[in-house]
C-alpha cells in the first residue's frame, strides 16, 4: 500500500503536481531537489520490454514452484533476448533448463512435463525455429486435452521473438501467427507494450491452456511502465485510441506503425479508432464488433503475409457477422507474399509502412479536404 | 441419427461418380464418345498410379520414395513401380517425414524429379520446417542460382469415416501462407491424374493432397495416356446463377450434390467451382463467378478458423464488396481436433451446405 501510494504520487509529480506523501523523507527537501528526485524515480520506473517479461517469469516462478522455463540458452546464457537473465542463479539449472538444439524434442518434453503437473514455458530462440516443433504443437499440445476427454491439461506457454527484424533474412523473420491460427486447441496472444507484455505473460503462465505467446524481435528494448501484480485477460483486445472514422485493427509491432500514421492523420483531421487485437485466437469479437458498428469502416494492419494471414481470417469473420454495417470493403494491409529479403530496402518494401496506413485511411474515409 | 450417418456415408461412397456421370453436370472432362477406347473407368489410386508410371517412364531422373512405397504403398498408389523401374528409382525411406522431404529437396536441387510420399497428411508436420524454411525459399534465397522445383510431395488427406485425429486431417491451410510452393488438391480421379502430371513437371515444389476416401470409392472415366491439367486454373464444375459454391478436393462432390438438391427442391441455381490449386489460386475465376451470382459460399473439411476459406471469403468480400447480396458463408469443419465418433457431426455435410445455401439465398 505504502509503495503504491508512492508510485501514484510519482505519477502526479510527472504531470507537474508535487505532492509528497506524509512519511516521505523528501518532505523536508527543497522543491527543486524534490523535483529532481521525482524525475529520477519516474525514470527508474520505466522498464525495457525484456525486463518486464523477465519480471513476469520471475514473479510466477517465485509464486509457484511448478513453473519452469526451457529452451536454448535460457539458463546460463540468460536467454538470447535476456528474458531469463540470471534467473538460473535463483532457481537452478532444472527450472531454467538449457536444452539441446532440438525444437521438436524439447517441445515434446515440455508438453509431457505439462501433462504431468508442471507449468512449462517453452522458449523458441526465434519463432521461426518452432516450425520444427509444429507436429508437437499441432498434434499434441492442441489435441491432448480433447483426446483425453479432459483428463490431461497442457499448461504450456510457447513464447519467443518473431516478426521482421533488421535484415535477419527469410528464415529469421517469420510471422508464425498465420500458420498456427488454424490449429484447434491452442490460444494465440501477441503482446505489444511493456505493460501488456508483463501482464499477459503472467496470465498466460497461470492459464491451463496451451498458449502461443508472440513477442517481437524489435520490441524488446521498447520502454514503458508495468502495473504491479496485474494479470491482463488473455482474450480481450486493447483500445489504443478511440475514434469515429475508421476502425484500425492491428497487433504487435504494427501498433506502433499505426500510431505513427495516426500522428499524421490527426493533423489531417481524421479520427481513427485503433484497436490492438492482443488475442489472435480467439478474436475479441465484442470489442471489434462494437467498434465496427460505430465506424462502419475497417482496416486491418498486420505483419504476416497477406495470403491466408490473420487478416484473412479476421476479415472473413467481420464480413460474415457485420455485413450490413460495412460501408467499405475491409482493407488488409499485410506483408508481401514473399520470403523476407535480406537487403534493407527490399525488407522495408515487403512490410507495412506508416504511409500505407495513411493512404488506406484516405481511401476508406475520403481524402483530406485541402485547407 | 444412426440412419442419417449411414445415409451420408453411402452418399459419399456411391454418389460422386453417379452424379458426375448421370446428372449432366458441366465439366472439363472429355466425353466418353470423343475418347472411346482411350479412357477407362479408373479409381483414384489407379489414376495416381498411372500418373506415376507415366512420369517415371518419361523422365529417367524421376524417383518415387516414402514409407512403404516399395511394395506398392499402403493405399496401392505405387504398385508396380519398383518392378518396372528398379529399386534405385522406387524405394522405401525410414519413418522420418522430415528426412523424406529433406532428402527430396536435396535430390531435386541436384536435378532429380523427386516425388515424395507422406503416408498420411496428418504426419506432414515433422516435415513442415523443411517445406516452409527450405523448399519454399530455396530459389529465392539463392537468387535463382539453385532451386528444388523438381520436388513433389504427395499425401493422402481428409475424412475417411473412421480416421480420428491422425488419419483424417486436412492441413492445406498451413501451406497456403507459404510463398514459394504450390498446393494442389484434385477433386477426383480424372483431375488427379492430370494435375499430378502437371505438378510433377511444374518447375516449383508442389504439395499434392489426395482425398484418401476416394482412392477406391470414386470411379470415373480417365484417359489412359499422358495428359496434364493446368495448375492455377479453377474448373467450373456446374454452372449456375444464384450463388457461387467454392470448394476443392473431395468437398467438391459434396457441393455438387448440395447444388443438385437445392435445384430440385428450391429452384436455386448454384455455380460450383473446383479451385484445384490453392496457391496460386484462380482468383479471377471466382471473382467472375461471384460478380455474376452475388453470393458466395466456401466449404472445406479443415477447421473454419483460418482455413483457406478465410482467404477466399476475404478476397471476394473485398473485390466484390458492392456486388454481394448477402454475407459470404463458410461451411467447414469446426475448431476442434478431428473427432472420431463425432465425425458425421463435425464434417461439412451436404445437409449443412444446403442449409447455408438456403440461408444465404434468403438473406
Amino acid at each position: 500500500m505504502q509503495r503504491s501510494c508512492f508510485l501514484i504520487n510519482l505519477h502526479s509529480a510527472a504531470r507537474g503536481q508535487l505532492r509528497a506523501p506524509a512519511q516521505s523523507p523528501w518532505r523536508t527537501a527543497g522543491r527543486a531537489a524534490r523535483g529532481a528526485l521525482h524525475v529520477a524515480a519516474a525514470e527508474k520506473k520505466q522498464k525495457l520490454m525484456w525486463e518486464a517479461l523477465r519480471e513476469a517469469v520471475d514473479e510466477e516462478m517465485e509464486a509457484d514452484p511448478t513453473v519452469c522455463l526451457m529452451g536454448e540458452d535460457v539458463g546460463h546464457y540468460g536467454g538470447s533476448y535476456k528474458v531469463s537473465y540470471d534467473l538460473h542463479k535463483k532457481y537452478g539449472d532444472l527450472r531454467l533448463l538449457d536444452t539441446p538444439i532440438c525444437e521438436n524434442g524439447f517441445m515434446g518434453m515440455g508438453i509431457g512435463a505439462a501433462m504431468t503437473g508442471l507449468r512449462v514455458i517453452i522458449e523458441g530462440m526465434n519463432m521461426g525455429f518452432l516450425l520444427l516443433a509444429y507436429n508437437q504443437i499441432s498434434n499434441n499440445a492442441g489435441m491432448l486435452h480433447y483426446t483425453s476427454g479432459g483428463q490431461y491439461k497442457v499448461p504450456v506457454v510457447i513464447r519467443g521473438p518473431g516478426g521482421v527484424g533488421r535484415q535477419l533474412g527469410a528464415e529469421h523473420s517469420q510471422r508464425l501467427e498465420s500458420y498456427f491460427q488454424s490449429i484447434p486447441g491452442v490460444q494465440l496472444v501477441a503482446c505489444s507494450t511493456v505493460a501488456n507484455a508483463k501482464a499477459l505473460l503472467k496470465s498466460a503462465i497461470r492459464s491451463d491452456n496451451p498458449i502461443i505467446f508472440f513477442e517481437h524481435v524489435l520490441l524488446y528494448n521498447v520502454k514503458g511502465e508495468t502495473i504491479d501484480g496485474y494479470c491482463q485477460p488473455l482474450e480481450k483486445a486493447e483500445l489504443v485510441r478511440a475514434g469515429r472514422d475508421v476502425t484500425i485493427l492491428c497487433y504487435s509491432r504494427m501498433r506502433y506503425v499505426v500510431m505513427q500514421a495516426v500522428q499524421q492523420l490527426e493533423k489531417q483531421g481524421f479520427d481513427p479508432e485503433v484497436i490492438d487485437l492482443i488475442s489472435l485466437k480467439p478474436f475479441d469479437m465484442k470489442t471489434i464488433s462494437d467498434s465496427v458498428k460505430k465506424t462502419k469502416n475497417v482496416i486491418i494492419v498486420e505483419e504476416c503475409m497477406k495470403t491466408g494471414g490473420i487478416g484473412a481470417s479476421l476479415s472473413s469473420v467481420i464480413n460474415e457477422s457485420l455485413f450490413d454495417y460495412l460501408d467499405h470493403q475491409v482493407i488488409r494491409l499485410s506483408s508481401q507474399d514473399v520470403p523476407t529479403a535480406y537487403a534493407f530496402e527490399l525488407e522495408a518494401a515487403t512490410i507495412v509502412q506508416p504511409e500505407q496506413v495513411i493512404e488506406a485511411v484516405h481511401k476508406v474515409v475520403g481524402a483530406p479536404v485541402p485547407a | 441419427m444412426a440412419g442419417g450417418i449411414q445415409l451420408s456415408r453411402l452418399a459419399a461412397v456411391g454418389g460422386y461418380s453417379a452424379l458426375s456421370a448421370a446428372a449432366g453436370v458441366a465439366s472439363s472432362k472429355p466425353s466418353a464418345a470423343a475418347t472411346e477406347g482411350a479412357s477407362k473407368q479408373t479409381n483414384l489410386c489407379t489414376a495416381v498410379n498411372d500418373a506415376l508410371h507415366i512420369a517415371l517412364d518419361a523422365n529417367p531422373r524421376a524417383l518415387v520414395f516414402g514409407e512403404d512405397v516399395s511394395f506398392g504403398g499402403v493405399f496401392r498408389c505405387t504398385v508396380g513401380l519398383k518392378e518396372r523401374f528398379g529399386a534405385a528409382r522406387c524405394f522405401n525411406t525410414p519413418l522420418s517425414e522430415q528426412g523424406i522431404v529433406g532428402f527430396g529437396i536435396g535430390a531435386a536441387a541436384l536435378g532429380c524429379t523427386a516425388i515424395a510420399e507422406i503416408q498420411f497428411a496428418d504426419y506432414i508436420y515433422p516435415a513442415y520446417d523443411q517445406i516452409v524454411n527450405e523448399a519454399s525459399k530455396y530459389r529465392y534465397r539463392s537468387g535463382g542460382a539453385f532451386n528444388c522445383g523438381g520436388l513433389t510431395v504427395r499425401a493422402p488427406y481428409g475424412a475417411v469415416g473412421h480416421g480420428g485425429h491422425y488419419h483424417s486431417q486436412s492441413p492445406e491451410a498451413v501451406f497456403t501462407h507459404v510463398p514459394g510452393i504450390k498446393v494442389v488438391m484434385p477433386s477426383g480421379p480424372y483431375e488427379a491424374k492430370g494435375l499430378l502430371l502437371a505438378a510433377i513437371r511444374d518447375p516449383n515444389p508442389v504439395v499434392f493432397f489426395e482425398a484418401k476416401m476416394q482412392y477406391r470409392t470414386v470411379v470415373e472415366d480417365v484417359p489412359k495416356g499422358d495428359f496434364e491439367l493446368p495448375l492455377g486454373v479453377a474448373r467450373v464444375a456446374r454452372e449456375g446463377s444464384d450463388i457461387t459454391l467454392v470448394g476443392w478436393g473431395q468437398q467438391v462432390g459434396v457441393l455438387e450434390r448440395a447444388a443438385a438438391e437445392v435445384s430440385e427442391a428450391d429452384s436455386i441455381s448454384c455455380e460450383v467451382i473446383d479451385l484445384r490449386t490453392l496457391i496460386p489460386w484462380d482468383r479471377a475465376a471466382v471473382e467472375a463467378s461471384v460478380s455474376k451470382t452475388g453470393r458466395v459460399l466456401v466449404s472445406h473439411e479443415a477447421p473454419v478458423t483460418s482455413g483457406f476459406g478465410a482467404e477466399v471469403v476475404a478476397a471476394m468480400s473485398a473485390r466484390c464488396f458492392l456486388r454481394l447480396e448477402a454475407p459470404p458463408a463458410r461451411v467447414c469443419g469446426y475448431d476442434t481436433p478431428f473427432p472420431l465418433v463425432f465425425e458425421p457431426l463435425y464434417l461439412p455435410t451436404q445437409q449443412r451446405v444446403v442449409d447455408a445455401i438456403r440461408a444465404t439465398c434468403n438473406f
